[in-house]
């Protein structure tokens, strides 16, 4: 009974794994494949696709657009997230509960219906086709995110050892430096890459909001849709994952990445 | 010296003012920023769907309903009961998948949870418009599916398996799978475990007891899951649009075609409103069928 269950646990698992990490596969393999044809598996391996990504200046340019854009939207979208979540921690304020759910709103509507919503206000503002557009956009939108995540990071903090700090003689804000500063730290850091990884890969918004003007790189591959794929495409995406795996190894490292992803219960080694 | 004394005293003695200063200094700009980013293109939206349409994609402020009539052709319905209706299938079976996929995770020893969490959170940065493309490469002809079901005797002749209804379902479970995961991971973990314990010690079989004892603990977190799901492939845009046939294309292509290509913003606003309304709705109905579930149980 055990042995059959633990098999088809250990199979149903297998089975996602294999689901999930199918297109990651795909894409290494034609960005590494030597013939232009996409087929995989691929025949014979070659960096190619590799210089001619880094010696196509559109390239590097979407590639330094996609990056500036999603820095930008994780920064700011961390900034104005923080100090609602620890309104709605220190203070129980409603108007700060207010603001935390409508920051999270935009998050729940659909893709497209937030991406017109933009494309109308950037259009009425007189403001079209531009890369803040981009940024703006995608940190409010993305903003629901650092809000849970943040709200997740203040509520681990145990206000006990605030209270024993306060008792102890220190002031609120020693108390918050050496409380809660330390604690949101990797919370913090968890919610700009998240916001970065998930800004770095839209194309709806920034479509809408920027026509073709602001090549990021998801729409310069879009608008290669049009005209046929080349692998060099898949080299990009290559670098995008390559640094999402680093970024979250580098918190799994640095953190605890199971507390980090919600979890309360202590989990040994 | 006294000075300061004098001047920091009312300070302390009026902690509500205070806290009032601090909390005012701390959303300010929070506030300013999510009324002109958010409040402001909500209500234009609004504003946009009641307008008038010109020929030559400009619009005037205008109070008509005429875009909201326009939506009562059978042939709108009929996209939008189409989009829904994928939504939701996407919605059951990708929740299907994730909660005991997460469910396991959660229950692995701790390297293998964090590599687990590492590799669905890395999957995270594929845009969707790769993994179309890779499922294009996957799907094709020649592609690595085809290649398996003729080797499995599954399929007679080769030919590509899009477009089709199959890809844009499979597409869309792919896209939401790893989010739904790690959203219902923070649940699953906190499910104790003794209770399936003891009804295996009373005779239960692990399946038996998962569905009966296990899901319903976490009744709420799933319908959540589902309507997230819902809420994020009703108005999807590229995956029909590549993998599909134009009779799978969901009210996200109709909005954008809308707004890119005939460049009628007013009847684009009118059908991301009426989305927007179908979507509260069901949040209402998922709110009240786990509220009835609570009253039974």
């Amino acid at each position: 009974m055990t042995l059959i269950s633990t098999l088809l646990r250990r199979g149903f698992l297998a089975l996602v794994a294999l689901f999930i990490a199918a297109p990651l596969i795909v894409v290494i393999g034609v960005s590494f494949n030597a013939t232009r044809r996409m087929s995989f598996p691929p025949t014979q391996l070659s960096l190619k696709w590799y210089k001619a990504f880094f010696t196509d200046a559109e390239w590097v340019s979407s590639l330094q657009t996609s990056l500036t854009i999603s820095a930008l939207a994780a920064s700011l979208a961390v900034l104005i997230a923080l100090p609602i979540a620890y309104a709605v921690w220190r203070y129980q304020s409603r108007i700060a509960q207010a603001l935390a759910g409508a920051g999270s709103g935009l998050f729940l509507l659909p893709g497209v219906v937030t991406a017109l919503m933009f494309s109308a206000f950037w259009g009425v503002v007189g403001h079209v086709g531009r890369v803040e557009n981009v940024v703006l956009s995608h940190a409010v939108i993305l903003l629901g995110v650092p809000i849970a995540m943040l709200s997740v990071g203040f509520q681990s903090i145990d206000r006990a050892l605030i209270e024993a700090a306060q008792t102890m003689g220190a002031r609120d804000s020693e108390a918050f430096n050496m409380v809660v500063r330390p604690a949101m730290a990797p919370y913090i850091l968890c919610a700009l890459v998240y916001v970065f990884v998930l800004s770095l890969n839209e194309y709806l918004i920034a479509y809408m909001v920027a026509g073709f003007n602001v090549q990021t790189l998801p729409i310069r591959i879009f608008a290669s849709m049009r005209s046929g794929y080349q692998p060099t495409m898949c080299v990009g995406a290559v670098l995008f994952i390559a640094l999402g795996f680093s970024a979250f190894s580098f918190l799994a490292w640095i953190g605890d990445l199971p507390k980090l992803m919600g979890r309360h219960r202590p989990l040994e080694n | 010296m006294t000075d300061v004394a004098a001047d920091t005293r009312p300070a302390e003695a009026d902690p509500a003012r205070t806290e009032r200063m601090v909390l005012t200094g701390l959303l300010a700009l929070p506030a300013l920023f999510l009324t002109v980013l958010s409040l402001v293109p909500l209500l234009l939206l609004l504003q946009l769907s009641v307008a008038h349409h010109d020929e030559g994609g400009l619009w005037r402020p205008s109070l008509e309903l005429t875009q909201y009539a326009k939506l009562l052709n059978p042939q709108f319905l009929k996209v939008a009961a189409f989009s829904i209706s994928l939504a939701i299938g996407t919605a059951i079976v990708s929740v299907a998948i994730a909660f005991p996929a997460a469910y396991f995770i959660s229950r692995m020893k701790r390297r293998a949870q964090v590599a687990w969490l590492v590799f669905l959170l890395s999957t995270l940065s594929l845009s969707e418009v790769l993994i179309v493309f890779s499922f294009q490469v996957l799907l094709s002809g020649a592609g690595a599916m085809v290649k398996t079901l003729m080797a499995l005797g599954l399929m007679s002749s080769a030919h590509s398996l899009y477009p089709s209804f199959g890809a844009v379902q499979a597409c869309l479970i792919y896209v939401v799978l790893p989010y739904i995961i790690l959203f219902l991971y923070p649940a699953v973990s906190q499910l104790d475990d003794d209770i399936p314990a003891a009804a295996s010690t009373m005779g239960a079989s692990p399946v038996w007891t998962f569905l009966t004892v296990t899901t319903p603990i976490v009744r709420g977190p799933l319908l959540s899951a589902g309507l997230l799901v819902v809420i994020w492939t009703v108005g999807t845009y590229l995956t029909p649009l590549v993998l599909g046939r134009p009779q799978n294309w969901t009210i996200g292509v109709q909005i954008s075609n809308a707004a890119m290509t005939t460049g009628d913003l007013p009847l684009a606003a009118a059908q991301a409103v009426a989305l927007v309304c179908a979507m509260v709705g069901l949040l209402g109905l998922t709110r009240w069928l786990s509220g009835q579930k609570d009253a039974q149980a």
